[in-house]
């Protein structure tokens, strides 16, 4: 109130000013010479406008030449587009993002049979079969659902034994819209465990997975469930996270959907070392507790608990500083499970017999990229089967005193991003009589949507 | 009396902690905070700090010896993309092997495409190539257009407004601030631009060969041709059987040079450089990209100047 009246109170004495305080004539010559020099800076300004106007005028018309050319090409190109085809009639553009992989492979085995000794496993985690063979065909679409969901559904066909299986390898909605780093993860999707896991064989640098992520894992566990995870907000990567699942897919198994089968939780960091090297180190675990779980073609079922534990490490060097040029990757994982419940292998005739032990295994490799198209990488994997009960001698679990080991090597070529080639020779010494010489010739095609540079 | 006061100061700790969790959650940005600006490319992040000067934080995403393209979703990236309050890359699907990994797991509302803390600069500039019908055997181009964009210093200032407008709106308490700079930056970077302009007048009509598309926006504005690239199809590696037909190609024509950015392989541009003796001009890029190129307008005298000095 006082303010306004201040306010009002000078505005009255201003305009009440008597016109003998004007300026003496000295001033009005100042004055006069501050404004032609003002009028002079504003004139070179705009002339200077209107040059930057023109340049921008020259330069929108010879894009739009630019434009109209390319347009014409293609058109003359593609003689069956019309001419109108800049304006869609119907608007794709809210499809999903859809890509199909294609990925094949021609196998030579020199064993007939390769069993791996001291484990009951699931069908993925079998060798491939010999001769030439679709591996499996994928078909993903992905999409923002809206401002706060995103979905991605990945269909699998794959053949075994001769039927052609169709499965969801993944169908999931995740947040894109909370805070505080936070992600929630709806469906079913390959869990965060280790580093292989969360990740599709066809992304990987082998045409096979190693012994341990086939043994424990089945290759992929990708169950129905719900994933929490949220990235910290430290200097150094952090993240944590954990997931509650039906309890459906290998290494749980038999969920009569009354509760949560299985749980698992992880916890990563990373980050960089200079400006050429990153590294990641994870731990996590996936537990399965009260399961039936059937391996080995159902011949042999595990009941009980089971609780496996990783441990990964992942470091990425770029010699060159440009990982498009080169890159050298190494890579490993150690995994321990503990089983407490009961075996039986029907094939050997054993009945359940108490088990209460643990099973571990690990692999390390290197991928050296010494071309942009070119790139070799080795690897060995390692199992440790548990001590065999009495009751279990001569079952499948019975490992014979041999630790199944494998050595593998290969080359591939990329031609560009959506194409690979690869030759790979692995011997696999699965068991004490499986000395397995396995050559592998795959090709993996990547068709519509761009992958993903997964760490 | 003794459980009365246990019980009151396990509540008032439970309200202290929801209401710092509160707090968390509900200030993303607190106004005393500098605004942390993710680029992807140095280019962005050295116009990002013209504008944002001490108010900002940069955090780099590449430095100029890196093909962006191919970068991988690295575990810094995420920490980094965690805490951003604002991101600013090319787009036109250049990151797009990485960037959505980061987005998607980043757990960061603020920035997600067409967020407020969201810039794709393809988005704001004319783009050039833009394909209307595309197949994979044309090689790895983009059907949005061609994404380097920043290599047309007219790019560069419209993408400074739009730099300006964003940062005010996040941090509104320094809009003023954000505003000068932004005024002072286009006026000199204007009179930069005309000097280029006058500058490489003489390239005007001029002949290259280039070892990618990078550099469509930079040739566009001289006026200088790409008569050939070295690469058989964008992303697919020079071959000895393609940098042997560009050697038949480019007979007969006058060629200035060999366009090569740092994170582009040297070899088949000496090749072809000895074979047709041609030299090799070898320019920054980027912000970074050579000894030189300190900021965005040394880079780009620095880039008029080779082109130059090449007769």
């Amino acid at each position: 109130m006082s303010k306004k009246l201040l306010l009002a109170a000078s505005a009255a004495v201003l305009l009440n000013m008597p016109p003998a305080l004007a300026a003496s004539d000295a001033d009005l010559e100042v004055i006069k010479s501050e404004i032609q020099s003002m009028r002079e800076a504003y004139e070179s300004k705009i002339e200077q406008l209107e040059r930057k106007v023109q340049t921008l005028e020259a330069q929108q018309t010879t894009t739009a030449q630019k434009v109209e050319k390319t347009q014409e090409t293609v058109a003359a190109n593609a003689s069956s587009v019309p001419a109108t085809a800049q304006r869609s009639i119907r608007d794709t553009s809210f499809n999903p993002a859809v890509g199909v992989i294609i990925n094949g492979q021609y196998s030579n085995f020199s064993e007939e049979e390769a069993d791996i000794a001291g484990f009951a496993i699931g069908e993925e985690a079998e060798r491939g079969d010999e001769g030439f063979g679709l591996e499996h065909t994928e078909l993903n679409f992905s999409a923002n659902v809206d401002d706060k969901f995103r979905g991605s559904a990945t269909i699998a066909l794959h053949e075994h034994d001769g039927d052609t299986e169709v499965e969801i390898e993944e169908a999931f909605v995740a947040t894109t819209a909370l805070p505080a780093g936070l992600e929630v993860k709806a469906g079913r999707f390959f869990s965060e465990l280790g580093y292989l896991n969360s990740h599709h064989s066809h992304a990987d640098d082998f045409a096979d997975r190693p012994l341990p992520n086939r043994v424990f894992l089945n290759g992929n566990y990708g169950d129905d469930g719900v994933q929490v995870s949220a990235v910290l907000p430290t200097s150094i990567y952090t993240e944590i996270g954990g997931g509650a699942f039906r309890g459906d897919d290998f290494p749980a198994g038999g969920a009569d959907g009354n509760d949560i089968g299985a749980w698992t939780a992880y916890g990563r960091v990373g980050g960089d070392v200079g400006e050429n090297t990153s590294w990641r180190l994870g731990l996590s675990t996936l537990q399965a507790d009260g399961i039936s779980r059937d391996g080995n073609e159902d011949l042999v079922n595990f009941s009980g608990d089971s609780s496996l534990y990783i441990a990964d490490a992942r470091a990425v060097y770029a010699p060159t500083g440009n990982n498009a040029e080169q890159e050298i990757i190494f890579q490993g994982e150690y995994f321990i499970r503990d089983e407490d419940g009961t075996y039986e292998d029907t094939d050997a005739g054993t009945g359940a017999i108490n088990y209460d032990d643990s099973q571990s295994g690990w692999y390390a490799q290197s991928i050296y990229k010494f071309h942009p198209q070119w790139r070799v990488g080795a690897r060995y994997s390692q199992l440790y089967a548990g001590d065999v009960p009495a009751g279990l001698v001569g079952s499948a679990l019975d490992d014979g005193g041999h630790d199944p080991w494998a050595a593998t090597a290969m080359v591939d070529w990329t031609n560009s991003e959506f194409s690979r080639i690869r030759a790979q020779f692995s011997r696999e010494e699965v068991a004490n009589d499986s000395d397995d010489n396995q050559f592998t010739l795959q090709y993996i095609m990547s068709l519509g949507a761009h992958g993903a540079h997964n760490y | 009396m003794v459980h009365i006061i246990i019980k009151g100061t396990k509540m008032k700790k439970l309200s202290l902690m929801i209401i710092g969790l509160g707090m968390l959650l509900a200030s993303p940005m607190p106004a005393f905070a500098k605004v942390n600006i993710f680029a992807c490319a140095p280019e962005w992040g050295a116009l990002a700090k013209e504008i944002g000067g001490d108010k900002v934080d940069i955090y780099n995403a590449s430095n100029a010896n890196q093909d962006i393209h191919h970068m991988r979703a690295k575990p810094s990236l995420l920490a980094a993309m965690r805490k951003a309050d604002l991101v600013i890359c090319s787009g036109a699907s250049l990151e797009i092997g990485w960037l959505p990994i980061l987005l998607n797991k980043a757990g960061n509302n603020q920035v997600q495409d067409g967020g407020i803390g969201s810039i794709m600069a393809s988005d704001y500039v004319p783009l050039l190539e833009v394909m209307q019908n595309v197949d994979r055997s044309m090689g790895h181009v983009h059907p949005e257009g061609n994404p380097h964009v920043h290599l047309d210093p007219n790019n560069i200032a419209l993408v400074s407004k739009v730099i300006a407008e964003r940062l005010s709106e996040i941090d509104s308490s320094h809009s003023s601030y954000y505003e000068a700079r932004q005024s002072s930056f286009d006026e000199n970077w204007a009179k930069a631009v005309t000097q280029w302009e006058t500058q490489a007048a003489n390239l005007r009509g001029a002949n290259v060969v280039v070892y990618h598309k990078s550099w469509t926006y930079l040739l566009n504005w001289l006026g200088i041709q790409a008569v050939a690239s070295l690469e058989p199809k964008p992303g697919i590696p020079p071959n000895a059987s393609h940098l042997e037909k560009v050697l038949q190609d480019i007979q007969g024509k006058n060629i200035k040079g060999i366009l090569i950015a740092p994170f582009e392989n040297e070899k088949g541009a000496k090749w072809l450089s000895e074979k047709a003796n041609i030299p090799i001009i070898k320019l920054p890029f980027t912000v970074g990209g050579n000894n030189q190129a300190t900021d965005l307008k040394i880079m780009f005298d620095d880039t008029l100047n080779r082109l130059n000095n090449i007769d």
